[in-house]
C-alpha cells in the first residue's frame, strides 16, 4: 500500500512537470523555470566538487562562459550542428577544467577560493580582450537557435523540454556518479584526504577527476545557456555569477544532487520574485542568505531531511 | 620604468592595508572575509559625508571613519560569525554568510548615497610636481606616508597592548589561548574592527584620486585579498610586501605590456604563486602535520 502510494506520487509529479508549459501561460515565467534547469546543470556539477570532493570553486562563471563561447562559436563560425557544438564546447571546458585543477590539486582553503576565482577572472578578462575572436565587451549576437534532427528549437516551451532531457540526463549520470565507488572515494577525500592518500587511493587523480567532472556540466550548461539566449557577453559571466552558483549549490544543501536541482530553483525562483522590492532587493537577498546558513548549515535539502525523520519518529509514537 | 613604479607605490599601500585587514581576521579566526572590500568602499563613503556634509577636516574624519566602520566591523563578527563559530558551521558557509553582508552592506551604500561616483577633495594638491624626469603628487606621498605610519602603530598595538597579545596568542593557536582564559571571542571582535578600520583608512586615503562608487569594494577587495595570499595569508609582513609587490606589479604591466589585460596577468602571477610557493611568496614553507 506504503509502495504503491509512493509510486503513484512519482508519477503524478513526472506528469506534472512534462505538461508544466500547458498551464504556465506566462511566457515570462517559463523563462525563469528554463533557466532554472540550465542553472541547475552547473549547480549540480558544483556539487559534486564542492560539496562532494569539498574542493570550494568560486570560478564555475568561467567555465559557464568556455562553454558558452565555444559551441556558439562553433555553431557561428563553422555552422556545425547544435548537438556536434555543444560537444566541442563541453570538451573544451574539460581541457580548461584539467588545466586549473593542476595549481587547484594542492591547495585548500582560501587558497583554493583564490585560484578559482582568478581563473574566473581571466576566462573574463580574455573574452573581454580577445575582441577578433570574442566581440569584446559587446559580446556574440544572434547564436542560431539549435536544430536537433531536423527540429528546430525556438520558442519557450520547446526549449523547456529540451533543457528537460539535458537536465534528467545530467542528474542521472551525477546519481550514479555519486553513488559509485568514484563518489564515495570523492567523499573520503572530503572528511580527510590525508587518510583516504594513506589507505592507497590516488587523491591526485580524483581530484583532478572532481574538476574536469564539473567543468563539463559548466560547459554543457553554458552551451544551453548561449542556444536559449541568443546572446552572450563578458557580462553574464562575472565574480557574481559565480558566487551565484555557489549559493544555489549551499543554499539548496552541496551534499546531494538534489540539493543542487533545488538550491537552483529556489533561488533563481526568489531573486524574482524580489522583484517588487526593487531597491531593497538585494539587501532582503542578503538577508535570506545569511539566515539560511546560520539556521540552515545542511541547505534546505537537509532541513527537508530533518522533517521527514521527525515525521517518522512521530509515526512511530503513534502506533 | 622607474616612474611606473613609482606610481604602484600609493596603489600598493592601499593593497598593503588591504591585505593587513584579510590577514588579522584570517589569522585571528580562520575566516576569510568577504565584505572586507566593502569596508573600504564603506569607510571613504563616511570620510566623505563628514568631510563635505560635516566639513570636518582630514584628520578627523580620517579617524572618525575608522571608528564608525570598526563597529561595523564588531557588528558583522557579533550578530553573523559568532553564531556561525557556536554552532561549527563549515567553512563554505562562512563565506557564503560574509558573501551575503557584502551584498547588503553594497545595497545599503547605494541606498543612502546613489549611483553617482563621488570624488573627495584631496587635502593637498593632486597635481605632479615636477621632479626632472619623475613626476610625484603630493597626494601619493600622502597616501603612502599615512599608510606607513598606520602599518606602524598597528604594528605596535598589536605588540605592546593586552589586547594585541590576545590577538596574537589567539592567532597561534587559538585552543590553547582558550585554555589560558583568553576570551578568543573577543579577540576576534578586535581583528574585525582591527580590520575594518585599516579598510575605511584605505578607503579615505583612496578617494581622492579613485572615484567613489558603491561597488568600488569588489575590485580593490579582490586585489587586497591577491596581496595577502601572495605575500602570505595572516602574516603581517607578508601582507604589507604583498602588498606593494602587487602595486607596482600592476602600474609595470599596465604602462609597460597591456592596459587589458593587466589584471589577467596579475591572476595568471596569482595561480603560478599559488602552485609553486602555497603559502606564499615571503614566508617559508610549513609541512603538513597529521
Amino acid at each position: 500500500m506504503k509502495k504503491n502510494k509512493k509510486i503513484f506520487l512519482m508519477i503524478a509529479v513526472c506528469v506534472l512537470i512534462l505538461t508544466l508549459p500547458l498551464y504556465i501561460n506566462n511566457l515570462y515565467y517559463l523563462h525563469i523555470i528554463n533557466l532554472a534547469g540550465i542553472y541547475t546543470l552547473v549547480t549540480i556539477g558544483l556539487n559534486l566538487l564542492s560539496g562532494y570532493t569539498g574542493q570550494t570553486s568560486m570560478g564555475q562563471a568561467g567555465f559557464f562562459a568556455v562553454g558558452t563561447y565555444v559551441s556558439a562559436l562553433m555553431m557561428m563560425n563553422f555552422n556545425f550542428p547544435f548537438l556536434v557544438a555543444i560537444i566541442i564546447g563541453t570538451v573544451a571546458t574539460a581541457a580548461c577544467g584539467l588545466i586549473i585543477s593542476i595549481p587547484a590539486m594542492k591547495l585548500s582553503g582560501p587558497y583554493l577560493v583564490l585560484a578559482t576565482v582568478g581563473f574566473g577572472e581571466i576566462t573574463r578578462l580574455v573574452l573581454l580582450n580577445w575582441t577578433p575572436v570574442t566581440k569584446g565587451a559587446a559580446g556574440l549576437t544572434g547564436i542560431p537557435y539549435p536544430e536537433i534532427f531536423g527540429l528546430k528549437i525556438t520558442s519557450e516551451g520547446q526549449f523547456f523540454y529540451l533543457i528537460l532531457i539535458f537536465v534528467i540526463l545530467g542528474t542521472y549520470i551525477a546519481v550514479r556518479l555519486a553513488k559509485s565507488k568514484i563518489g564515495r572515494t570523492f567523499s573520503a577525500i572530503r572528511e580527510d584526504d590525508l587518510a583516504a592518500e594513506a589507505m592507497g587511493v590516488p587523491v591526485n587523480y580524483y581530484k583532478i577527476a572532481a574538476f574536469v567532472i564539473s567543468a563539463m556540466f559548466a560547459g554543457l550548461a553554458g552551451g544551453l545557456f548561449g542556444a536559449f539566449s541568443g546572446v552572450a557577453s563578458p557580462d553574464n559571466f562575472t565574480f557574481d555569477d559565480s558566487v551565484a552558483f555557489l549559493c544555489m549549490s549551499v543554499i539548496g544543501g552541496n551534499r546531494t544532487i538534489l540539493g543542487g536541482i533545488v538550491g537552483a530553483f529556489v533561488l533563481t525562483i526568489i531573486s524574482e520574485l524580489l522583484r517588487v522590492f526593487q531597491g531593497t532587493r538585494l539587501i532582503i537577498y542578503g538577508f535570506i542568505l545569511i539566515f539560511t546558513v546560520i539556521y540552515m548549515p545542511n541547505g534546505l535539502v537537509g532541513i527537508m531531511d530533518n522533517i521527514k525523520k521527525n515525521y517518522r519518529k512521530n509515526n512511530k509514537i503513534n502506533e | 620604468m622607474l616612474q611606473f613604479i613609482l606610481n604602484g607605490l600609493p596603489i600598493g599601500a592601499i593593497y598593503a592595508l588591504v591585505a593587513l585587514s584579510y590577514s588579522f581576521i584570517y589569522a585571528a579566526s580562520s575566516v576569510l572575509n568577504w565584505a572586507q572590500g566593502d569596508m573600504v568602499m564603506f569607510g571613504a563613503y563616511v570620510g566623505f559625508t563628514l568631510y563635505q556634509v560635516f566639513n570636518l577636516g582630514f584628520t578627523p574624519a580620517l579617524f572618525i571613519s575608522m571608528a564608525v566602520v570598526a563597529l561595523v566591523g564588531v557588528l558583522i563578527q557579533y550578530s553573523i560569525l559568532r553564531p556561525l563559530r557556536q554552532r561549527k558551521a563549515p567553512p563554505i558557509n562562512v563565506i557564503i554568510a560574509t558573501l551575503g553582508v557584502s551584498i547588503i552592506i553594497r545595497n545599503v551604500a547605494l541606498m543612502i548615497w546613489g549611483p553617482d561616483a563621488q570624488l573627495l577633495p584631496s587635502p593637498v594638491s593632486t597635481k605632479p610636481v615636477a621632479t626632472g624626469i619623475l613626476n610625484i603628487t603630493p597626494q601619493n606621498i600622502l597616501i603612502v606616508v599615512v599608510g606607513l605610519l598606520l602599518m606602524i602603530i598597528f604594528q605596535y598595538l598589536l605588540k605592546q597592548t593586552k589586547e594585541g597579545k590576545a590577538l596574537r596568542a589567539v592567532a597561534q593557536d587559538r585552543y590553547a589561548a582558550m585554555i589560558m582564559g583568553i576570551d578568543t571571542e573577543r579577540a576576534d571582535r578586535v581583528a574585525f574592527a582591527i580590520s575594518a578600520a585599516l579598510g575605511a583608512a584605505a578607503g579615505i586615503l583612496i578617494a581622492p584620486i579613485f572615484f567613489i562608487t558603491f561597488n568600488m569594494g569588489a575590485g580593490i577587495g579582490l586585489k587586497g585579498f591577491v596581496a595577502a595570499v601572495v605575500g602570505g595569508l595572516g602574516s603581517v609582513p607578508g601582507s604589507i610586501a604583498g602588498g606593494f609587490f602587487i602595486g607596482i606589479i600592476e602600474a609595470v604591466v599596465g604602462g609597460q605590456i597591456s592596459s587589458g589585460y593587466r589584471d589577467a596577468i596579475t591572476f595568471v602571477l596569482l595561480i603560478l604563486v599559488l602552485w609553486l610557493r602555497p603559502s606564499g611568496l615571503f614566508l617559508k614553507k610549513k609541512g603538513q602535520k597529521v
